[in-house]
């Protein structure tokens, strides 16, 4: 605006004085007695065409403007490496906090902000099934559920289904046990995805009980089907059966649901039958709804309400659940739980920045004063106060400039270490990266951090005069460390250096004490893998699992094998059912809920459970056997409270011919709670049913190793194959994966906090060794003044290390509250202590003052060991 | 008398600096002063003139003002700056090498 204004005004200024010019030619010719029409003549063809000129002195202004634009940029650059030790410093200081800040971004980038890569993602939705009753606000839907939504909601232009369960891929000798799919038909148009071959499904697939259709992913077959384009209308064998390939899923498809929703899968696959008719109280499925062109939330949720009425009074059990909808946005939904996560790092990476950007401001503070002069000879030289300016503010975009290059370099690495920590439950990791969104930010940021940066002087140097200046030769008497910006840098490095430590350290705490819980089981020389037993059926899957234990545990090197059908920590979808304790009417034991488990004999020993009360099972807890189970402490304390468990009888659903049924069940024995969702909470009570008497198609077996767990599992899949080539191992891990996994999300907030907190730490001590150092050698005059009147070097170093901690106080003040307020919203972070932890809060205090009096000792020393005679002639 | 000749860019911004060195001058007082010294040798025309004037402007080295004439017509006079009086110097100094060097070389050839 300012230039087109100033570009304005020298045109009319030309204008002006080349007319002014002409006049004045004219005045002459005049005088030499031409006639006012000869003299216009001649000044006229003198002028040689006004607007030729005029455009010769644009061509000039333009070349000018640039060559002093890049003059002044190679002044900058020049100025910049004749200081290299400043230049590098500040450089790499701010490079660091750069390169942290697009490493996190990266991820935050991927996670929080990128639309998911479906059409049209924000239209987009979960409808979660809220059951009253049962107390689940995030239940999936049933079958009956989903077919009324469709046909009666009003806003939603379409509703899909989706539920997860296992397939195995066989017909070769190499079977293989992937995630399944299994969807509405509708499910991959509703997403608005593009197969990479064939085509989606169609409604027709919806005829039911005839051969499946199926997509395979990118990965399955280009892994065992080697890319072939032919695939399409071919027929692959899958779990005992078989299914005519229509299409290929895209090579970047992903699921991105969270909630124990695998991100990748093997195959999608239509359900063979007709939803609506399955039973309306049987709960699996997830709901995928695409809002019409121009609804929001609030009315698609409201539409829903009604529906939810129109459901209730149609179906009995669902009134009595008193179901209602909750449309949570998909994208939004998906990051619930790893936002506050990410929003934290977040901040704290922006702490370091802060700090790093204090530091710099120092240096610059530094400079500034040491260049006084020399900004004061050159304005005195006619440099126009807006060159100055400019010059200053081309340093600090070569500044900016060459720290954000290194800082995306820095970010670069960053990504690749964040990745070696391998945070696998985020869904997006692979698609983290440095991109054009990321750069955009780094630009934003560099930008706006050598402003901060700049900030500082300037306010500093907008108090001097250069008069004052040049006639003192810059010896300006230096204020003490309290006054002025210096005091601020360093108040403010403390501030969020003790914020930053004891956000790390509560995260750090907390990764103790998810690492110090005792599971319920033993995690360590046990060797676990999945077999998928659909193909068999009831009484040929419970002898292959009897003769395929005793052949395992026949192996050497195993001490004891067991089988479950759902490991603790797995993320196979959990079985979680109502059950009635006995002296319990129905009404009274509605809302009640306890995972169930079918395990063979030896399970529970194999996995080192420990037994509180009554047996474990034993060879007579056959199919034709009493019907027994076990229970933990959890669910033995709230449904018998101060009895024993043992001997009552409990209504438990089976797994029969005819599907889940409650059947009343002695309890033999208590085992202590095994944390099967998180190790941070016990969610809920637990009953165990003989595998036997409970046949389930899905089963994972567990063996404990003498030594290396993983040593055995060839010995196990080459055993396996002999037995049946159709079956397929699949998961092999040790237990200890599945902990590792359960522990990585504390893992990777409680090392990145650790790494901001150190490198915050060490950029504070450092910050204030640069201040207070800086400080003393401009006051190296007035140290001698003291020590010529008779103050002894203590007495000096105690005077700069009362100012130097007196502001570190001050910040140890305002981080202490800053922390008490911050520490708050990690509330859902921290787990086993308090978030205002006091053993954390003071040892952060202890280490942040410490970190302090090592910055300053050793500036404070030199003063203190200055001989007073030089120290008067410094400067 | 030859026919006056053109000036080379940097001559002539060299000859403007000196041209102010006397004093504040308008555009045709600086044509007329370059012309007058040089007994006629040199002739700025102005589609020479205002881009230098406006190219030592920029530079800072002169700085322009309104005024009036010695006829009362308004006139956009020049000021020689600190920094212009310091390139003068500097102009100079490479100017004399140059011409000595130039000169010993025509010496040595005859």
């Amino acid at each position: 605006m300012q230039v087109l204004f100033r570009r304005r005004r020298v045109e009319e200024d030309l204008s002006a004085e080349l007319e002014a010019f002409e006049s004045m030619l004219v005045d002459r010719y005049l005088k030499q007695d031409l006639s006012l029409e000869e003299a216009r003549r001649k000044a006229r063809l003198e002028l040689e065409g006004l607007e030729q000129i005029k455009e010769q002195v644009r061509d000039v202004r333009m070349a000018t403007t640039l060559q002093s634009l890049s003059q002044d940029i190679r002044f900058a650059a020049r100025t910049l490496f004749r200081s290299p030790g400043f230049t590098a410093v500040a450089i790499l200081t701010l490079a660091l906090g750069i390169g942290v800040n697009t490493a996190i971004f990266s991820v935050v980038y991927a996670i929080l902000l990128r639309p998911l890569p479906y059409d049209h993602p924000k239209q987009l939705a979960l409808i979660w099934s809220k059951l009253e009753k049962t107390a689940l606000s995030r239940a999936p839907a049933s079958g009956p559920i989903w077919s009324e939504i469709v046909h009666r909601n009003n806003l939603l232009s379409d509703v899909a289904g989706i539920w997860i369960g296992n397939g195995t891929f066989t017909g070769d000798a190499n079977p293989e046990q992937v995630k399944l799919a299994f969807v509405t038909p509708n499910f991959p148009g509703l997403l608005g995805f593009r197969p990479e071959l064939g085509r989606i499904f169609v409604p027709a697939e919806e005829s039911f009980g005839g051969r499946w259709a199926i997509m395979l992913s990118h990965g399955v077959w280009q892994r065992r089907y080697g890319g072939d384009p032919a695939i399409i209308g071919k027929t692959v064998s899958i779990s005992g059966g078989s299914a005519t390939v229509v299409g290929i899923l895209p090579p970047d498809f992903r699921l991105y649901f969270s909630d124990n929703v695998p991100a990748e899968v093997g195959a999608m696959v239509p359900f063979g039958d007709d939803l609506s008719k399955r039973p309306a109280d049987l709960y699996f499925l997830r709901l995928l709804a695409r809002l019409k062109p121009g609804v929001t939330a609030e009315q698609a949720q409201a539409d829903l309400n009604q529906v939810a009425g129109q459901i209730r009074s149609q179906y009995t059990e669902l009134n009595a659940e008193n179901l209602s909808f909750d449309l949570a946005p998909l994208q939004r939904d998906a990051v619930r739980e790893v936002r506050p996560a990410l929003i934290a790092l977040f901040s704290g990476a922006g702490f370091v920045l802060l700090i790093c950007c204090l530091n710099v401001a120092n240096l610059l503070l530094a400079r500034a004063s040491s260049r006084g002069r020399e900004i004061a000879v050159r304005s005195a030289l006619g440099a126009s106060r807006s060159r100055i300016l400019r010059q200053v503010l081309l340093e600090g975009l070569v500044l900016c400039t060459v720290a954000g290059a290194a800082g995306v370099l820095l970010g670069w690495a960053g990504v690749h270490a964040l990745m070696s920590i391998r945070p696998d439950y985020l869904a997006h990791m692979p698609e983290v990266g440095i991109n054009w969104p990321v750069l955009a930010f780094v630009a934003g940021l560099s930008f706006a951090s050598v402003l901060l940066c700049a900030l500082a002087p300037s306010i500093e140097s907008s108090k001097t005069d250069i008069n004052i200046t040049l006639r003192e030769a810059g010896r300006t008497s230096q204020p003490s460390l309290r006054r002025g910006m210096r005091a601020v840098l360093i108040v403010g490095e403390i501030t969020l250096g003790l914020v930053l430590l004891i956000g790390a350290g509560l995260m750090i705490r907390t990764l103790q004490n998810i690492q110090a819980v005792q599971p319920g089981f033993e995690a360590q020389h046990l060797l676990t893998f999945e077999i998928d037993l659909s193909t068999y059926r009831r009484q040929a899957r419970i002898n292959f699992v009897q003769e395929w234990e005793s052949k395992l545990a026949s192996l050497p090197g195993v001490a004891s094998v067991g089988a479950v059908s759902h490991l603790p920590l797995d993320d196979y979808p959990n079985w979680y059912s109502p059950y009635r304790p006995q002296g319990m009417t129905p009404t009274q034991a509605s809302g009640l809920l306890a995972d169930h488990r079918a395990s063979t004999p030896g399970y529970l020993q194999a996995m080192g459970a420990k037994l509180l009360e009554g047996r474990f099972f034993d060879a007579q807890d056959r199919a034709a056997g009493r019907q027994v189970v076990l229970v933990d402490d959890l669910l033995a304390n709230s449904a018998w409270p101060g009895q024993s468990a043992i001997g009552k009888q409990i209504e438990v659903e089976h797994v029969t011919n005819q599907g889940f049924v409650p059947l009343w069940s002695e309890v033999v024995g208590v085992v202590e709670h095994i944390r099967n969702h998180s190790l941070s909470k016990k969610v809920r009570g637990e009953i165990y049913i003989p595998y036997e008497q409970s046949p389930r198609e899905h089963l994972s077996f567990a063996v404990r190793a003498r030594l290396d767990p993983l040593a055995l599992a060839g010995t196990i899949r080459a055993e396996l194959l002999r037995r049946d080539h159709n079956m397929a191992l699949s998961k092999v891990r040790p237990m200890t994966a599945y902990v590792q996994r359960a522990t990585a999300p504390v893992r990777f907030i409680a090392v990145l906090a650790g790494a901001f907190a150190g490198l915050a730490l060490l950029l504070a001590a450092i910050g204030i060794y640069g201040v207070v150092s800086y400080s003393v050698s401009r006051r190296m005059h007035e140290m001698g003044v003291r020590m010529a009147l008779g103050a002894t070097s203590s007495e000096i170093l105690r005077l700069v290390m009362r100012e130097a901690m007196g502001l570190a106080s001050v910040g140890i003040l305002l981080g202490t509250a800053a922390a008490f307020f911050v520490s708050r919203t990690l509330r859902t972070l921290i787990y086993g202590i308090s978030a205002i932890d006091p053993a954390t809060y003071s040892l952060a205090i202890v280490v942040v003052a410490a970190a302090a009096f090592l910055g300053c000792w050793r500036p404070a020393a030199q003063a203190a060991a200055a001989n007073p005679v030089d120290a008067l002639r410094s400067e | 008398m030859a026919e006056p000749s053109e000036i080379l860019q940097g001559t002539l911004d060299m000859l403007v600096l000196r041209t102010l060195q006397l004093g504040p001058m308008h555009g045709l007082g600086v044509s007329d002063r370059i012309k007058q010294i040089t007994r006629g040798v040199f002739f700025v025309k102005p589609g020479s003139l205002f881009p230098a004037l406006y190219r030592l402007e920029q530079n800072g080295w002169i700085q322009g003002h309104w005024g009036e004439s010695e006829n009362n017509r308004k006139a956009k006079y020049y000021t020689l700056t600190p920094s212009g009086r310091a390139q003068l110097t500097r102009e100079k100094r490479k100017w004399n090498k140059a011409f000595s060097a130039v000169n010993r070389l025509l010496e040595a050839e005859s």
